[in-house]
């Protein structure tokens, strides 16, 4: 493979023509036995000599023109890229230039070559090239390539050469954005620069040429009956202008900010949409071209003409080019921003006015286009017309979109009517229509009413909403018989469903004054049925209808709080103004009869016949979001007549307390006379009872409640509860002690907290006094309830709260020791063993910052006990199993209890940071980070290499280790030597490690550890002392101090191995402190570097840079913030001048 | 003591009735449950219903504790499964004799000389060659429904 190094053109002597043939024949026969899957390995190895050779440029040339061989030709190209880029720092300009005026004829001249894929790579390396270069040419050099450029879009030399100038803009377009420019190895400012410049000097003469170009071939095209070479160059032309449409303009907001359409562009982000749609703002400038130009008046009458052909030979609905006009189209109708003018609020109606007379044919009338598609037509004009409509209403709002308004509802309505057969693109054409609904929508109803919908709007959509119910309804009784068996699926249609349901509120908030009652009728009339039936008929129907109005109705009206209070949703709040008697108040009667329904699961008979699981899960649901905006709200949240009535009527003083009362005896039914429906126990304890106490005012009134005693009291007594799921006994338990923040002081709180726990932690005592504790401890019953009690404790300690940080406090020393003797009697027990740590975890998180000087000597002595005890478990312990997946569960088992005790360790160190404690000058306090480190030491050695690759363990452990290094290194320079080699090991592991916030960790740790030797030894102390001046091993062999060895590996890394860009900065604050520790060593290094380079030119090149980078930019020696920067940057141009070349091999 | 020893004796045979209801709704993954009378460990547990508005049943995936087998199970949650009594105790390894099988120290100063090498070439050598290197082993035998197997391994190294 000799014939690859020849030199190219960069001076040498030339190369002769039968070692270029050789080199030729060598790629093309490693080309074809790539195809023919013979021997690819040694084929791809050949390839790959040729992009890695120093300068094959000159063979490469050859083959472009000389082989016959696509393939290759394609390869050829590749690998001038490779090469060049590569090699950019070192070829002189003149090579350059030649290279990409080389690539730039090449596709000009064989512009009508059959294999169009080696022509558009060859394209593409021109515009990658051209972009490396970018900042180096000059403009006139540039002027020089897009003079040809022009010359052969402007049709003179033929179709075939414009299709292939607008095909190279097509790729400079795209290189040039950097959501899909290809990487050159060089810092993301470049990249930001070259877009930049691109878009201020010439992406408006690109669109231009490409409109020119498609202008010249329209008439030929329109004129012509079947498909001509003209409507190549003319999709390509349009395709183009969709890209540059497409760019994301940076001058979107030059010159006045806002304009009528207040600010131009509506923001709501948070609005539930399936698609996204991007705007197109490009600024002023562009108003010429675009808008009053007549551009988009040619480009209708384009398509129009088009759609005539549709029945010619080479034209269909589908053919590239309708596409790609229809997709520009639709672009057109997102352009927004400062391209209109502010005092010119007609020119915008005018253009959307004019892209929907020219859409309007596409999807009316509604009833005559789905006809066509279900008898066979293509359903894409339709779908895009959709999506037209979407855009439009996406930057206007209903106001100004009045006059479009009345057609596009009844379009949008007709369509829904007809979508009710099951196919793709009916659904699709639905989400899209939905979508467009709710970008109409949602500014009503965040404007508070102001700019309420017209009246035919309104009644479109009370009618739409009707119809929606209905068909919901249908669809839910036509599927009551269906199995889901697959839960995964599930859960996600679960979730679609969610923003479907959501996008039907808003349809139904727009006209509630007319849906609210339709829903209450609806209901009643389901309600009226399963009655009637009563157990006679099978009425799953009716049961799978009453369960989607549940969820429709309480989307309808309340909001997902999402963490925050949700308030009445303000179309709801300004619908019912005028109402002012509570009875009348239709929203009232609505939550009043379901919950009245609700309530008749409390009777057994009704509970056996009516509710099912699935229908007990609706109205709990239901419950729990409807109780969290309404009941007992906040009353001076309420402003207006007709919400003061509604939030009166639920509120404290009137019906809150019953509604509160019956809510919790549904739950308590829900979890005792449901035995082992676990989704149906989740949503009562994780959303409904979880949500209730979270508001201190209901838990006022909650603790007072005799229901809620009873659920109290059920929790410490009930054996029934004790077979709930034991995450779902954790949540309850922490419910429970939460709802005492609603008791009137501390000392209640403590004592309703001991009440409710107190046997439970007597329990594990007294267990443990059992003399035969070791066999009974391994009978099922005997685990069952010891996992259950642990949970319910995890749950109390995570429910952590000053009021009642006494009694948890108590409650925790009271099981220290039982869980001490826990974990050794259930060492084999993975599950138990888990939850004995989480326990202590989230106790010492609750309780660490609470802890007395004394208290924290006891819990600290306590977790290294614990520490202990697990790793003497555990260390050095091989499970023997045949089963691979029984060893991969002991592995993960493993890795979560390693986490666990990593967390513990954390938790530990937040005693430093938070303290609450009375006596928190530290004269004889215990010092933590000792003890931290005493802890890391204890699980290090447990944590093997295999458990790193748990990147959420590598992580914790990590983020641990560095935050140590970080706050702590004095403590780690009093380590001794082993401890500490093992904990520096694992941190040249972690340099080395994939994951990018691992390596940041590492770094920080390594730059706060050299930075403390600096700075204590300037001040004359010893530093990390006999650590980095390195010693003896027993062999009597000299070692190297820590620092010079971390100098060394990380000068590797940054300088020969791969990285992520984003790690240079911090890289750079990890060895600014190395280096002026260790200056010797780094002289030394540099030095090393500069001797094995071999060629003259880049040995001196080399010098110079390390010379700047240390001394660029008045670098000094100290280790200030201001220091820090500049040296970050002249490590970044150290990186650029010397990786190139230092990594060719 | 004695009382002691024969307590564990009589279990180890009284042993294969010692199964214990449990209902199906609180088996959790890597819980024991018993499946065609052989005892499991559950590697996966998922509910569904019986039809959209019947009742939950479990659907349990779950691994012979002694011959990997994997099995798999269909109950109604509020049903009650039976769950194995899973026992281990640990021995010091003293020996392991030619005809497979090995000799181990009780707590109480007796050896146990009725426990098979695992037939299994990895688990074997696994235990082999740790014995031929001179460490003090301590293994772990889980006993269950009557059966008894080596289940884990382990070094204590030299007493410190």
């Amino acid at each position: 493979m000799q014939g690859f190094q020849e030199r190219g053109g960069g001076g040498g002597a030339p190369p002769d023509l039968a070692q270029l043939q050789s080199t030729m024949r060598a790629i093309e026969l490693a080309c074809t036995s790539i195809q023919m899957h013979m021997n690819p390995a040694e084929a791809e190895a050949t390839i790959l000599l040729l992009a890695q050779s120093h300068q094959p440029y000159q063979a490469c040339k050859f083959i472009l023109e000389n082989s016959q061989v696509a393939n290759a030709r394609f390869q050829a190209a590749a690998a001038i890229k490779d090469a060049a880029i590569r090699e950019w720092g070192f070829l002189s300009p003149d090579d350059k230039r030649n290279l990409i005026s080389f690539c730039l004829c090449f596709t000009m001249q064989h512009a009508n070559s059959p294999e169009g894929y080696v022509q558009v790579k060859v394209s593409s390396v021109a515009a990658q090239l051209l972009k490396r270069g970018w900042l180096d040419f000059t403009a006139v050099e540039k002027e020089s390539f897009f003079y040809q450029v022009n010359q052969a879009i402007s049709g003179i030399h033929g179709v075939d050469v414009q299709f292939a100038g607008i095909n190279f803009l097509e790729s400079l377009v795209s290189e040039f954005s950097p959501s899909t420019s290809t990487a050159m190895g060089l810092p993301r400012e470049f990249h930001e620069q070259c877009r930049k410049s691109l878009e201020r000097d010439h992406l408006k003469t690109f669109y231009c040429w490409a409109r020119d170009a498609a202008l010249s071939v329209t008439n030929r095209i329109i004129e012509s009956n079947s498909a001509i070479p003209e409507v190549k160059a003319c999709n390509a032309a349009l395709r183009l202008m969709l890209q540059i449409l497409n760019w994301d303009f940076l001058y979107k907001s030059s010159g006045a900010a806002s304009s009528v359409f207040s600010g131009g562009v509506r923001q709501d982000n948070d609005s539930p949409k399936r698609s996204e749609v991007n705007l197109v703002q490009p600024g002023p400038a562009w108003r010429e071209i675009l808008v009053t130009s007549g551009h988009i008046g040619w480009l209708l009458s384009l398509y129009a003409a088009l759609r005539h052909k549709f029945s010619c030979e080479g034209y269909w609905l589908d053919c590239p080019i309708a596409v790609s006009a229809r997709k520009l189209i639709v672009q057109f109708c997102s352009l927004a921003g400062t391209i209109f003018p502010s005092d010119n609020v007609q020119m915008h109606e005018h253009h959307l006015l004019q892209l929907l007379s020219g859409i309007i044919a596409w999807i009316d009338p509604p009833d005559a286009v789905s006809r066509a598609i279900e008898s066979g037509k293509s359903e894409s004009e339709m779908l895009d017309g959709c999506r037209a409509l979407l855009s439009i209403a996406n930057i206007t709002y209903p106001t100004v979109f009045d006059q479009l308004l009345k057609s596009t509802s009844e379009v949008v309505k007709n369509l829904m009517n007809n979508d009710s057969e099951e196919e793709t693109w009916s659904w699709e054409a639905r989400d899209i229509l939905l979508d467009t609904w709710i970008a109409l929508l949602v500014p009503v109803n965040r404007n508070s009413g102001n700019a309420l919908l017209p009246p035919e709007g309104r009644s479109a959509a009370a009618n739409l909403f009707a119809l929606i119910v209905e068909s919901e309804l249908r669809a839910a009784s036509a599927s009551a018989f269906n199995d889901d068996v697959d839960s995964n699926y599930l859960q996600a249609s679960i979730s679609a469903m969610d923003e479907r349901l959501s996008s039907y509120a808003l349809i139904a908030r727009a006209a509630s004054d007319v849906t609210i009652p339709f829903l209450i009728e609806v209901f009643a009339k389901g309600f009226a049925r399963i009655t009637q039936g009563r157990g006679l008929v099978d009425h799953t129907e009716c049961l799978e209808e009453l369960y989607s109005l549940l969820l429709i109705i309480g989307h309808v009206i309340a909001d997902e709080g999402e963490g925050e209070t949700p308030l009445v949703p303000n179309a709801i709040q300004t619908q019912f103004s005028d109402i002012l008697e509570a009875e009348k108040h239709p929203v009232i009667i609505l939550c009043s009869s379901i919950i009245k329904f609700a309530e008749q699961s409390l009777n057994p008979e009704m509970r056996e016949l009516v509710f099912s699981p699935r229908l007990m899960e609706a109205v709990i649901w239901f419950l729990a979001r409807w109780s969290s905006t309404y009941l007992m709200s906040p009353e001076e949240n309420a402003d207006l007549n007709s919400s003061k009535v509604l939030v009166e009527f639920f509120g404290q003083h009137n019906q809150g307390k019953p509604v509160l009362d019956i809510i919790i005896h549904i739950s308590l039914t829900a979890l005792v006379s449901y035995p082992g429906e676990k989704d149906l126990q989740a949503l009562t304890c994780n959303h409904l009872l979880h949500a209730l106490v979270l508001r201190k005012h209901i838990c006022v009134h909650l603790v007072q409640l005799d229901s809620w005693r009873d659920l109290a009291n059920a929790f410490a007594n009930d054996k029934n509860l004790l077979l709930l799921d034991t995450a779902h006994q954790r949540s309850l338990a922490q419910t429970l002690v939460r709802s005492a923040s609603g008791l009137r002081n501390s000392e209640s709180s403590n004592q309703y907290v001991r009440d409710l726990m107190g046997h439970m932690a007597t329990y594990l005592v007294e267990l443990l006094r059992k003399n035969n504790l070791k066999s009974i401890a391994q009978q099922p019953d005997i685990i069952l309830s010891v996992s259950c009690l642990l949970e319910r404790l995890r749950g109390v300690a995570s429910a952590s709260e000053p009021r009642t940080q006494k009694a948890i406090n108590e409650l925790g020393f009271a099981v220290m020791n039982p869980v001490l003797v826990l974990l050794k009697v259930y060492k084999d027990e993975s599950a138990v063993v888990y939850l004995l740590l989480k326990f202590v975890v989230d106790w010492v998180d609750g309780q660490i910052s609470y802890l007395e000087a004394h208290e924290t000597a006891a819990v600290v002595n306590f977790c290294m006990n614990l520490l202990q005890l697990y790793s003497s478990h555990n260390i050095g312990k091989i499970s023997l199993s045949l089963s691979s997946s029984l060893l991969n569960e002991a592995k993960t088992d493993k890795y979560k209890d390693l986490r666990a005790l990593l967390q513990l360790l954390s938790n530990l160190c937040s005693k430093d940071l938070v303290d609450f404690s009375s006596d928190s000058n530290e004269t004889q306090g215990t010092n933590i980070s000792q003890v931290v480190y005493f802890g890391l030491l204890i699980i290090t050695p447990l944590i093997t290499l295999d458990l790193l690759k748990y990147p959420k363990l590598c992580h914790d452990y990590f983020s641990l280790l560095s935050h140590l290094l970080e706050v702590y290194p004095e403590t780690v320079a009093q380590l001794n030597t082993d401890a500490f080699s093992n904990v520096l090991g694992t941190l040249d592991f972690g340099l080395h490690h994939q994951d990018i916030d691992v390596v940041d960790n590492c770094l920080r740790a390594l730059r706060a550890l050299a930075s403390y030797h600096y700075i204590e030894t300037r001040g004359g102390k010893t530093g990390l002392g006999s650590h980095a001046a390195g010693l003896k091993d027993q062999g009597g062999n000299l070692q190297e101090g820590i620092l010079s060895r971390f100098l060394r590996s990380l000068l590797q890394l940054l300088l020969f191995e791969d990285y992520s860009p984003d790690l240079v900065s911090s890289a750079a604050d990890a060895l600014l402190p190395l280096l002026l520790c260790e200056q010797g060593l780094y002289q030394r290094l540099g030095n090393e570097l500069i001797e094995r380079q071999p060629n003259e030119t880049l040995k001196s090149r080399l010098a110079n840079a390390l010379h700047g980078l240390t001394s660029a930019n008045q670098l000094m020696s100290t280790l200030e913030r201001k220091n820090y920067q500049i040296f970050r940057k002249n490590l970044t141009s150290f990186l650029i001048e010397v990786r190139g070349f230092l990594r060719t091999k | 003591m004695s009382d002691e020893e024969h307590h564990f004796e009589s279990k180890a045979d009284a042993g294969a009735s010692k199964t214990y209801p449990q209902q199906a709704g609180t088996i959790r993954k890597n819980g024991y449950i018993v499946i065609k009378g052989r005892p499991c460990k559950v590697v996966e547990v998922s509910t569904s219903k019986t039809g959209k508005h019947g009742h939950a049943k479990c659907h349990f995936v779950a691994i012979d504790i002694f011959t990997a087998k994997k099995l798999e199970d269909i109950v109604p949650s509020s049903h009650n499964c039976d769950v194995p009594h899973v026992n281990r105790t640990d021995y010091q390894l003293i020996d392991i004799s030619e005809d497979g099988f090995v000799s181990l120290l009780t707590d109480n100063g007796n050896t146990k000389d009725d426990l098979r090498l695992p037939t299994d070439e990895a688990l074997l050598s696994q235990i082999k060659d740790g014995f031929a290197e001179g460490k003090d082993l301590v293994v772990s035998v889980m006993s269950a429904m009557g059966e008894e197997q080596i289940c884990a391994l382990k070094d204590i190294g030299p007493k410190n």
